[in-house]
């Protein structure tokens, strides 16, 4: 089953009239095989397992999850890079999943990635302007002269000065500048949705901030959408419209960004928020002993049913035996848990400015 | 081993006499490509013994360059002068033979990264005793005991079967607790953590920093957490001190600093943090502009280009560094004023 | 997660903003461990293919037998004559044109093909990989000199033969390097980005690939390059490389073997020119590793 498709940001967003999903992804599946000395098979990664998720016109989804989450690896599955060993990705009408090469061209054109290390990726033998224009000569934009018009366009855009930056190279840029360039590489092919694999965890704070401001203006000036990932959960709570929660390959639960705050149902998702430091010195310091235990299963042998069951407080004997799968429980949140938390939150309780925490 | 009280008092800082490392103007130059950089610049601060501190700071700060030269872990390109006493030690300008002493034995050190920090090929119980044996002339047997009850006590699980694995076969949080068993191998009095969650999982963070905590307690150590997340320190320390563009910006327990900021800077770094209590879409209130090149420094406060706050006295006239509040340090003409972070 | 990206400007890197020609000027007011190997380079290389155009050079065989044995610092012939009236010193510049041309050649045939093939297999993957290695590894088990032998004997010495015996071995010691640097780039992100970007894949190898390894085949190059300016004087002593009377490195040796004890002149000066060609080769190689590595 698939989460909540019914994001009330997400529609609202989309002006209440869209029909369709932006891109839909149906029960995924990512696995790598690894190998030990001499080429034997050593064990296979279930990196991603039946993962299905919708993401709207117009609105931010955002997935947090920790290491060994798959969260990246969905992430480049949807792009095709490599294709998922099942599933399929619908993007603007279209499934991925399969297409030759030319077509997957073209239809990918709409889909663009922002990545973790901004210097790692641009080449560091070229230059900006070069970095830039490179997907629009890919897809054959105009002439020469419209190009580099749209580059100046697109650097002015992330509030580059296309005189000044237009001829550096990478190793002559600051760290918030590098990912600016990555933003307007990705946006200069007017895409509808756009990737963001960690896209400011390797920025300072201050320009990170800077950088998280970028997105929010070019989401309303250009009208994207974004699928945002990071193991941060209030850097992806202050993006995000809807938000989704994975743990070792699979999602825990889904919903509306501040349901999913005020009212976790999962109790991966609470044990998330346990943990994180509170700037307020004030609120007493919880014991990590409560919130979780013990250390992450290996995505080689993930436990049977439940996968989280190993460090649930919660656990019992069905959690082992029977997997849980993804359901609605109201108010357009989605758990995947025999047992899950509490009550989602109530709609009226989704004003921006409640500043109680459950 | 005792505290002991040497001199170096009479700072005024926090604490007094009996620091346990007593930092005085310390400054470390670098020489790049014919030009100098001023990575750290005259810094002042004390540890008292079981005190919990944190260093708080972007990068470029100097915040690594600070600890790192106290522990003499420099390379000698750096130039490092003033002072850091360490139970009345002078620390600064030992012979190398004198830091191998001194390091991992009265301070130890946990870094970012412990994948790259423990060595790949060698089984981590003998990176354990390598540790414990650098220091203390005890023989292999008494010094695997050593490591497995010190395994056990940063909650490794079967410590002496995992005795003999490779680093591989550990998560990256079990392999933090290994850097910090390898730390603890001679009961420093000091441990400096170097953004030492930085590179974990929240929740193994939260794990990992209990554990540090318990282990402050029970063995009497100070603790030093280096980091750039302001949340960390405000969760886990008892004071605070922020470093921009090589020196100390303001300083203050922690408690105190949160509630009423007083540097821009600060308080700017504490907006800027998204919150899980802000609405989502909410603009982040942003300082443009990036820090000063090291290289190329400014008269004047090296905040003044970026503050929202900044006049004309700022840019002219540094300020210096004053305890303007009881316990409260900063340096600013125009500090905020009462209001709290955000 | 990760580590902190400070927004200052990199460490070393250029101060913002730096007009084109002192970046341009910063760049090759370096080190002097790339500079003077280089400037000794050019010195040889100058003196063997432009100075005897220009300069009073007798011809480095045809010499006439009144002549022979001269010692060095005769009038008109610096370094002396050979036992057979050649002048040394036009036989060392001629011969140095041989040794260059052949190591010049052997390496760049190497990168042209070598790094072509290596690469693609690098990119390509698979079947594709998998296959020219192997190619490749049989490449390079044969044994060195026994295939010079076998050329050399069957086609007869002479300086192209020289050239593709010892080809052979540059092509795969490329491919194989090539092939390494390439599977090194797919890990990089911008990799990943290009493809995404919609380029094709020979132009990702051309655009991307290609800049990127091409600093390390070039180390490469100028080290094997005096390896083979080595093995070709090995190849013309063992009278396989370039025949008599032409000059070469090489065959000067092995004929002042003969009179080593009365003039020893005849095998060190030809064996110096050798050793200062390839250290400095070996020199500027390494400094420009280092100096490439550092950005």
């Amino acid at each position: 089953m698939s989460p909540s498709t019914s994001g009330p940001a997400g529609r609202a967003a989309a002006g209440g009239g869209a029909a369709e999903a932006l891109l839909e992804a149906s029960h995924l599946v990512q696995e790598f095989v690894v190998r030990d000395y001499g080429g034997v098979k050593g064990g296979v990664v279930h990196a991603v397992s039946d993962v299905s998720l919708r993401i709207w016109p117009g609105e931010t989804l955002g997935i947090v999850g920790e290491t060994g989450s798959g969260k990246s690896t969905l992430a480049r599955s949807l792009l095709q890079a490599p294709p998922p060993k099942s599933g399929a990705v619908i993007f603007q009408g279209q499934d991925l999943v399969g297409l030759r090469r030319r077509e997957l061209l073209d239809t990918r054109r709409h889909l663009q990635m922002v990545f973790q290390d901004p210097f790692g990726s641009l080449d560091p033998t070229w230059r900006v302007a070069d970095i830039i224009e490179e997907p629009l000569t890919a897809y054959r934009i105009g002439d020469r002269a419209a190009r580099r018009r749209r580059v100046r366009e697109v650097l002015d855009l992330v509030g580059l000065d296309p005189a000044q930056y237009g001829r550096r190279r990478p190793r002559e840029l600051s760290g918030g500048q590098a990912q600016r360039v990555a933003i307007a590489r990705a946006v200069a092919l007017s895409p509808a949705l756009i990737i963001c694999d960690e896209a400011v965890s390797s920025l300072d704070v201050l320009i990170q901030a800077q950088v998280l401001n970028l997105f929010e203006r070019l989401r309303g000036e250009l009208g994207l959408s974004y699928l945002f990932i990071a193991h941060d959960l209030a850097l992806v709570k202050q993006v995000s419209d809807r938000v989704a929660v994975m743990y070792l390959g699979k999602l825990c639960e889904a919903g509306p960004a501040e349901s999913i705050y005020q009212a976790p149902l999962h109790p991966y998702t609470r044990a998330l928020l346990d943990s994180i430091p509170s700037p307020d010195p004030e609120a007493a310091r919880k014991p990590a002993g409560a919130a979780i235990r013990g250390e992450p299963p290996s995505p080689i042998h993930p436990p049977s049913g439940c996968r989280f069951r190993t460090r649930c407080p919660r656990a019992q004997d069905r959690c082992a035996a029977e997997e849980p799968l993804m359901r609605e429980l109201g108010g357009g949140q989605s758990v995947a848990c025999h047992f899950p938390l509490s009550r989602p939150a109530q709609p009226a309780a989704q004003v921006a400015g409640q500043t109680e925490r459950s | 081993m005792s505290t002991g009280s040497g001199p170096g008092a009479g700072h005024g800082g926090i604490g007094g006499s009996t620091a346990l490392l007593d930092v005085r103007d310390l400054s470390v130059r670098f020489q790049r490509r014919g030009r100098e950089a001023l990575a750290v610049n005259s810094v002042t601060f004390t540890v008292q013994p079981r005190q919990t501190l944190a260093i708080v700071g972007e990068s470029g700060s100097g915040k690594t360059v600070s600890c790192r030269a106290v522990m003499g872990l420099l390379p000698p390109a750096a130039q490092v002068t003033g002072s850091a006493r360490f139970q009345g030690r002078e620390l600064i300008g030992l012979s190398d033979a004198d830091i191998r002493q001194h390091c991992g034995r009265d301070v130890a050190m946990v870094f970012q990264d412990p994948a790259r920090s423990l060595n790949p090929t060698m089984r981590v119980g003998t990176q354990v005793t390598e540790a414990i044996r650098a220091h203390q002339p005890v023989s292999r047997r008494d010094a695997r005991d050593r490591a497995i009850e010190l395994m056990s006590l940063v909650r490794i699980p079967l410590p002496d079967r995992r005795f003999a694995d490779y680093p591989h076969q550990f998560s990256g949080g079990m392999r933090q607790r290994l850097m910090i068993a390898i730390a603890l191998a001679c009961h420093p009095r000091l441990l400096i953590a170097d953004e030492a969650t930085t590179s974990l999982d929240v929740t193994t963070q939260a794990q990992i920093m209990d554990l540090l905590l318990d282990l402050q307690a029970q063995l009497g150590m100070a603790l030093i957490l280096i980091s750039h997340d302001l949340g960390l320190a405000a969760a886990y320390t008892d004071d605070v001190i922020v470093m921009y563009a090589g020196g100390i910006v303001e300083q203050a327990p922690t408690r105190q600093l949160f509630s009423h900021v007083r540097m821009p800077y600060t308080q700017a770094l504490l907006e800027a943090v998204p919150q899980l209590d802000r609405p989502a879409h909410s603009p982040l209130p942003v300082i443009g502009g990036r820090p000063p090149d090291p290289g190329a420094p400014l008269a004047g406060c090296p905040f003044a280009p970026r503050c929202p706050r900044a006049r004309e006295r700022c840019r002219e006239d540094a300020p210096p560094l004053a305890e303007q509040e009881p316990g409260h340090y900063w340096a600013c003409w125009f500090p905020c004023q009462d209001g709290g972070p955000g | 997660m990760a580590t902190q990206l400070p927004d200052t400007l990199p460490p070393g890197g250029a101060p913002v903003p730096v007009s084109a020609p002192a970046r341009r000027a910063r760049r090759w007011t370096v080190d002097p461990e790339i500079v003077i190997p280089a400037a000794v380079l050019l010195v040889i290389i100058g003196a063997c293919f432009v100075w005897p155009l220009v300069g009073p050079v007798p011809p480095p065989v045809g010499g006439s037998i009144l002549n022979a044995g001269l010692p060095p610092f005769s009038p008109g012939h610096i370094f002396g004559t050979d036992p057979v009236g050649n002048d040394i010193f036009s036989r060392i510049l001629y011969g140095g044109r041989v040794s260059i041309e052949v190591g010049l050649a052997t390496q760049l045939i190497g990168i042209a093909v070598g790094g072509t093939v290596g690469c693609i297999a690098g990119y390509r993957g698979g079947v594709t990989d998998t296959a020219v290695m192997r190619v490749v590894d049989v490449l390079i088990a044969f044994p060195a000199l026994v295939l010079a032998l076998a050329i050399a004997d069957g086609l007869g010495p002479s300086e192209v033969h020289v050239i593709w015996a010892l080809s052979f071995f540059s092509i795969p010691a490329f491919a194989r390097i090539s092939r390494a640097a390439t599977l090194r780039l797919q890990g990089q992100t911008f990799m990943l980005a290009a493809r995404l970007s919609g380029t094709r894949g020979w132009r990702i190898l051309l655009r991307h690939v290609a800049p990127n390894i091409m600093p390390q085949l070039v180390t490469f190059g100028l080290l094997g390059m005096g390896v083979a300016i080595i093995l070709e004087g090995a190849l013309s002593f063992l009278g396989l490389g370039i025949p008599d009377p032409g000059p070469s490195w090489g065959n000067m040796i092995a004929l002042g073997q003969g009179t080593l004890s009365a003039s020893p002149a005849l095998v060190l000066i030809p064996s110096v020119f050798l050793f200062a060609t390839v250290l400095s080769l070996n020199l500027l190689g390494d400094g420009l590793r280092a100096h490439w590595g550092a950005r």
